[in-house]
């Protein structure tokens, strides 16, 4: 800035008939960095005004759920007497620990299981050329043109005749969020292609087979990608309700946390268990966002490198 | 019209002469096209001519091992030293024999009636007919097992024809231990796709195979198995889908289509520009505590979506707090109709979805915005641009350019967008009758009718028109952006 | 040590594109051959097929007596240096030298030594605790060889070493490389686009235009006798001048005839000539620019142009003259000999006459482009 403000700005009028420079005349800058702050200003009371919008619906959230004179919704925010009610019924009366633990365990396989799958897949698509890789990769775009709900009845079927349905779900919903991972191979393959190929090359002159290229060159090199897909794999799980919610059908026990407290909110007599809901979604939403926001950046990357690459 | 001819036309005309001269190539990529599928098919038939021509030269010109793997399959392998490839194959022979005469063969035998005989009760007891649906699904999976079986037949005699090669050459066969050993080099992507090929193969592949087939059949709540019995019906189906004069479910569709448009369209483009120039404002020289307005912003995508646009669907309820505090403010008497007028619950679900969509996008435009090389603003300045015009001949292109593909599948995962509207609507009101509401995109309405109608053979027919809009617009857009088309070619 | 013997090899790409074209060649035990030509002429191509990172088409590679048309590239006992060093960016300099011989599984006394010698070798030693981010391009490039040095390979491959790197280093990093060659008495096969390169390192030079071998030989053959346009135009800097011209047979005599300039061709030009019976026609007449000489003294049997541009270059000039139908003709004229007349008479827009003797012009045919005077159909 102050180096901006000891150079003046000027503008230099060429006079064509003489074919020369005529005037350099110094423009008032002053007035330019003036209006520089105003827009400035005008930016930070957009920006300000955008983030209490967009963190009223926590705030509001986190308040009522401390709310304990009444469970339904009410037309004041701050609440008339703040206590712990909520929470306390959530782990005393409810199933809310057991869906707690549920999705917890499903989000951890997950993590591990779709992030080998989908590392394998972007990998091998990436880096290998053998016949049939074009096919798989279209075969992967067309399928995942059908919208995904459609084969939700044909999937309970198939887990049923397994017994991973109801009491089982855990274990099928594992399945069948791990089953299909493969396909969701883009945006780590878009890393891997940023790789130099070289790098393999030289390597496998050097003597290494494909696994000890995969595993001693690039695996160190691929952190980021990595921890991003192990992020959305953990994540995954802990928003899923139309699957979760079939496949545990019913069966209060199997539930995960989304299924439990959608449940709350629109079957049961929601106005008895609005603030219960709201208690139960700040548990949910706590470790999730320190999670995300501590691994922002690997996120950010993997976004816009996805988002680039397409 | 010469290069030089087209570069001096003005912006409208060279937009007009391009369109021109997509409209006059349109027949011609048509009938290329076409053409391009008939010699696929010709060069189908042509490998499949030359397969056969080439099984059976190996059986004439092949010495008496290779013969017998004909009928016994491995044997030839087995005969000549790789013991333990021909086992592989004749363990699956035998599995695929067994599996055909005790369990498969049964069922692909009614895979043309989908079943005859109806469940009924003798004596209060219940005895059980034919399951449609096992039998659609194991016929499936049995149409894929001969296929497999006659792929892996073939491989197993060619590789009796390559064996017998090598060893006339003089050269030795590769052993068991270089098999494997090859798993883990020249072979390794066979090793490390096996395992998520046969989860998309039995979870994915499968499953729209079977939901494509009963499409067109009557499976709904009339004909559930294992009670009843249903049945192929042809594409009546669709008919009723389509029709203008059926009037309800052709009118239904129509408009559901209609608003997934719509909604697509909004939820792709607002969120896109609304997105960019917050990351701009955010970006912009000047502006304190970046790190900050973007960590703000990131909390929506951080918070579990069912949360979220739960509570967030509950403030604009009628009893919710926004209605309750503006009343309680008396600005309005009575509560704004925010989820139970069609249009309002409309404009209100795109209105909310901005909310969610705006960081994602502020964080990919950030990224981009980034990435724009800095001598390509100071040129711009150096050439007389100010702020806006480098903004609309710079920024704006460039963003284009580069998001060309990512708005394409956004544009695509918008109209699949399930989350948003389930969440907060359920795709209420209902007024579009066939338990569609007013906010239902085709996902919702599919799901809505698999779920709650139990009316499968209409939701398969959905799915299958979700699927047919989204390749459409995929095939136009990959023909019309070349910058999409060679994405694929980035390395 | 090995020979490399690659024969009729060819490459085919899936979209039916052709890369090499029919590549034969012998390359002895410890020479170093340099393969050059314009990108996209085939020459990485064919130096990948050599390493194994791309499959032969059609054809046989040897090296040494070995058959490897389907060996694996870490069997073939080879090392290769990258354009982009291809260094392993997570491990430290020492690693990455010690990369290969660990997957071989040495022991580490053993390594350790190996390491050591070629760092020193390289002057690296200092470096070898750093990781490649922390390294110049001179020094990554030196640690890319040594990384190929440690493995005693029988074939060393180099693809473009050097074209990542500024001038001043690209110069010095050659001449280590004529060093680095006598110590280690390899076969090397050397990559480049840069016909100076090519001149100063190779044993022999093979170079390359759209997959076909243009032509093989010694730096000195393939300067003095070029067998085809080509050749003519890529060996040398600034590149040789292309005049039209008209040849004449007189019985045994042979004399070419350039904007009024007359020649008669001698020694072992008129030999081939004769040998190979070439009748009077048009022909393409090849000078390099530092055979041509200034006639300062008049016009008599000479070529007369004008100066368009003057470049000093420091003990030389190079003049870009006009001369009749031939729009940029260049001349080298070193400046010792020039008085300050003779200099100030080249400035841009005089005139001036020059002229070359006969032993020094080459013929090309106007069609075919192929020298009348060397190689030959048998090429």
């Amino acid at each position: 800035m102050a180096r901006e403000k000891a150079i003046p700005e000027v503008d230099i009028v060429v006079d064509e008939e003489k074919g020369v420079i005529r005037e350099v005349k110094p423009v008032n800058y002053r007035s330019k960095s003036a209006h520089e702050r105003r827009v400035n200003r005008g930016i930070y009371a957009i920006l300000i005004i955008m983030s209490i919008i967009w963190l009223c619906p926590f705030v509001f959230l986190v308040l009522q759920s401390f709310r304990c004179e009444s469970g339904g919704q009410v037309n004041y925010l701050i609440p008339k007497q703040f206590g712990f009610d909520n929470y306390i019924f959530l782990f005393k009366e409810s199933n809310f620990p057991k869906w707690y633990l549920n999705t917890l365990s499903i989000a951890m396989v997950c993590a591990v299981v779709q992030t080998i799958i989908t590392l394998s897949v972007s990998y091998t698509l990436s880096r290998m050329r053998f016949r049939g890789r074009k096919l798989i990769m279209k075969m992967i775009l067309v399928l995942g043109m059908f919208p995904g709900f459609l084969t939700m009845i044909c999937l309970y079927f198939l887990l049923k005749q397994l017994g991973l349905t109801q009491a089982g779900a855990i274990p099928g919903l594992i399945l069948i969020y791990c089953a299909s991972s493969g396909m969701g191979y883009y945006i780590s393959k878009g890393f891997f292609d940023t790789i130099p190929k070289s790098l393999d090359e030289s390597a496998r002159i050097d003597g290494a087979t494909r696994f000890q290229v995969f595993k001693k060159i690039i695996m160190p090199l691929s952190k980021p990608i990595v921890i991003y897909t192990i992020l959305m794999a953990f994540m995954g799980p802990w928003g899923d309700y139309v699957f979760a919610s079939y496949v545990a059908f019913g069966r209060n026990e199997s539930y995960n946390v989304a299924v439990g407290l959608y449940d709350w909110v629109n079957t049961n007599d929601y106005q008895g268990y609005f603030t219960r809901f709201c208690a139960g979604g700040v548990l949910v939403a706590i470790p999730i966002t320190a999670l995300f926001l501590a691994l922002q950046r690997y996120y950010v990357e993997g976004v816009t490198g996805g988002a680039v690459k397409g | 019209m010469t290069e030089l001819e087209f570069l001096k036309l003005s912006k409208p005309q060279k937009i007009g002469y391009q369109l021109l001269q997509f409209f006059a190539g349109l027949p011609g990529r048509l009938w290329g096209g076409l053409k391009k599928l008939g010699m696929f098919f010709v060069n189908l038939a042509v490998k499949l001519w030359d397969e056969i021509k080439d099984i059976c030269l190996t059986f004439k010109d092949g010495d008496w091992k290779t013969r017998l793997s004909y009928v016994v399959m491995g044997f030839g392998s087995a005969a000549r030293g790789q013991v333990f490839r021909g086992i592989l194959f004749f363990l699956f022979q035998t599995v695929f024999n067994m599996y055909m005469i005790f369990f498969g063969g049964a069922y692909l035998a009614k895979f043309g009636t989908l079943g005859t005989v109806e469940t009924t009760k003798v004596n209060r007891k219940t005895v059980y007919g034919d399951n449609s649906f096992l039998i659609l699904l194991y016929g499936i999976l049995t149409i894929f097992f001969i296929i497999a079986a006659i792929y892996t037949w073939r491989v197993n005699i060619k590789q009796n024809k390559v064996s017998e090669q090598i060893l006339k050459s003089g050269k030795k066969l590769k052993g068991a231990k270089d098999d494997i050993a090859a798993l883990a080099d020249t072979q390794f992507h066979k090793t490390l796709l096996s395992l998520p090929m046969i989860g998309i193969f039995l979870f994915t592949i499968v499953p729209i195979i079977f939901m494509v087939l009963v499409a067109f059949t009557n499976y709904d709540y009339q004909h559930q198995s294992p009670a009843k019995l249903f049945t192929w019906v042809g594409l009546e189906n669709f008919r009723t889908l389509l029709s203008p004069d059926s009037a309800s479910y052709g009118n239904t569709f129509g408009q559901v289509l209609l608003w997934t448009l719509i909604w697509a369209f909004f939820a792709t483009f607002l969120n896109y520009f609304l997105g960019m120039l917050v990351a701009i404002m955010i970006n912009k020289k000047g502006i304190k505590l970046k790190k900050m307005w973007r960590t703000i912003f990131v909390m929506t995508i951080a918070i579990p979506q069912f949360v979220s646009l739960l509570y967030v669907s509950k403030m604009f309820a009628a009893d919710g707090i926004i209605n309750s505090l503006l009343m309680g403010w008396g600005w309005i008497k009575q509560p704004l109709p925010f989820w139970t007028n069609p249009r309002w619950a409309q404009v209100t679900v795109i209105i909310i979805n901005i909310w969610i969509g705006i960081p994602y996008l502020m964080l990919i435009a950030t990224g981009i915005l980034m990435n724009i090389p800095a001598d390509l603003y100071e040129s711009a300045r150096i050439d007389g641009a100010n702020a806006i015009q480098t903004y609309s001949r710079i920024t704006l292109p460039y963003m284009l350019f580069v998001t060309g593909p990512y708005l394409l599948t956004s544009f695509i995962g918008n109209i699949n967008n399930f989350n948003v509207i389930f969440l907060l609507t359920q795709g209420k009101p209902d007024v579009l009758g066939n338990s569609a509401g007013s906010t239902d995109l085709l996902i919702t309405w599919l799901y809505a009718m698999t779920v709650d109608n139990t009316n499968y053979k209409m939701a398969a027919c959905i799915g299958i028109i979700v699927f047919v809009v989204c390749a459409v617009i995929n095939l136009v857009v990959y023909n019309l952006i070349p910058s999409v088309k060679n994405e694929e070619d980035f390395q | 040590m090995a020979s490399v013997t690659l024969k009729h090899i060819k490459k085919i790409y899936d979209n039916k594109v052709t890369a090499v074209q029919d590549f034969n060649l012998e390359i002895q035990d410890k020479e170093f051959v340099v393969f050059v030509g314009p990108s996209g002429c085939g020459k990485s191509t064919t130096l990948r097929m050599i390493a194994g990172l791309e499959d032969i088409s059609e054809g046989e590679l040897f090296i040494g007596d070995r058959l490897v048309n389907d060996v694996e590239p870490k069997d073939r006992d080879i090392a290769m240096v990258f354009q982009n060093y291809a260094l392993y960016p997570h491990i430290t300099v020492y690693e990455n030298l010690a990369f290969s011989l660990r997957i071989r599984k040495m022991n580490n006394e053993e390594i350790h030594r190996r390491v050591c010698q070629a760092a020193d070798i390289l002057g690296i030693t200092e470096y070898l605790g750093r990781k490649p981010k922390a390294l110049s391009g001179g020094q990554r490039q030196r640690v890319a060889i040594g990384r190929a040095i440690v493995r005693e390979p029988q074939v060393f491959l180099m693809d473009e070493p050097l074209s990542n790197l500024d001038a001043k280093l690209r110069n010095q990093m050659r001449a280590e490389i004529i060093l680095l060659r006598k110590r280690l008495d390899t076969t090397f096969i050397y990559v480049t686009h840069d016909q100076t390169e090519a001149m100063t390192l190779g044993d022999r030079i093979v170079i390359m235009k759209d997959g076909f071998i243009q032509q093989v030989g010694t730096p000195q053959e393939v300067f003095e006798t070029p067998h085809n346009l080509f050749v003519a135009g890529f060996i040398g800097s600034p590149q040789m001048n292309i005049f039209e011209a008209e040849l004449t047979r007189d019985g045994d005599v042979y004399s070419v005839e350039v904007q009024g300039m007359k020649l008669q061709l001698e020694g072992d030009r008129a030999v081939c000539l004769r040998e190979r019976n070439v009748q009077s026609q048009k022909v393409l007449l090849g000078v390099r620019p530092e055979h041509v000489s200034i006639r300062f003294d008049g016009g008599e049997n000479a070529v007369s142009g004008t100066v368009t541009v003057n470049e000093m270059m420091g003990s030389e000039l190079h003049l870009h003259v006009a001369a009749g139908a031939e729009k940029n003709v260049i001349l080298r004229v070193p400046t010792i000999d020039l008085t300050p007349e003779q200099r100030a008479s080249l400035n841009a827009g005089n005139q001036l006459n020059f002229s070359f003797a006969s032993k020094v012009v080459q013929l090309f045919d106007p069609e075919t482009e192929q020298s009348l005077l060397w190689g030959g159909a048998a090429e």
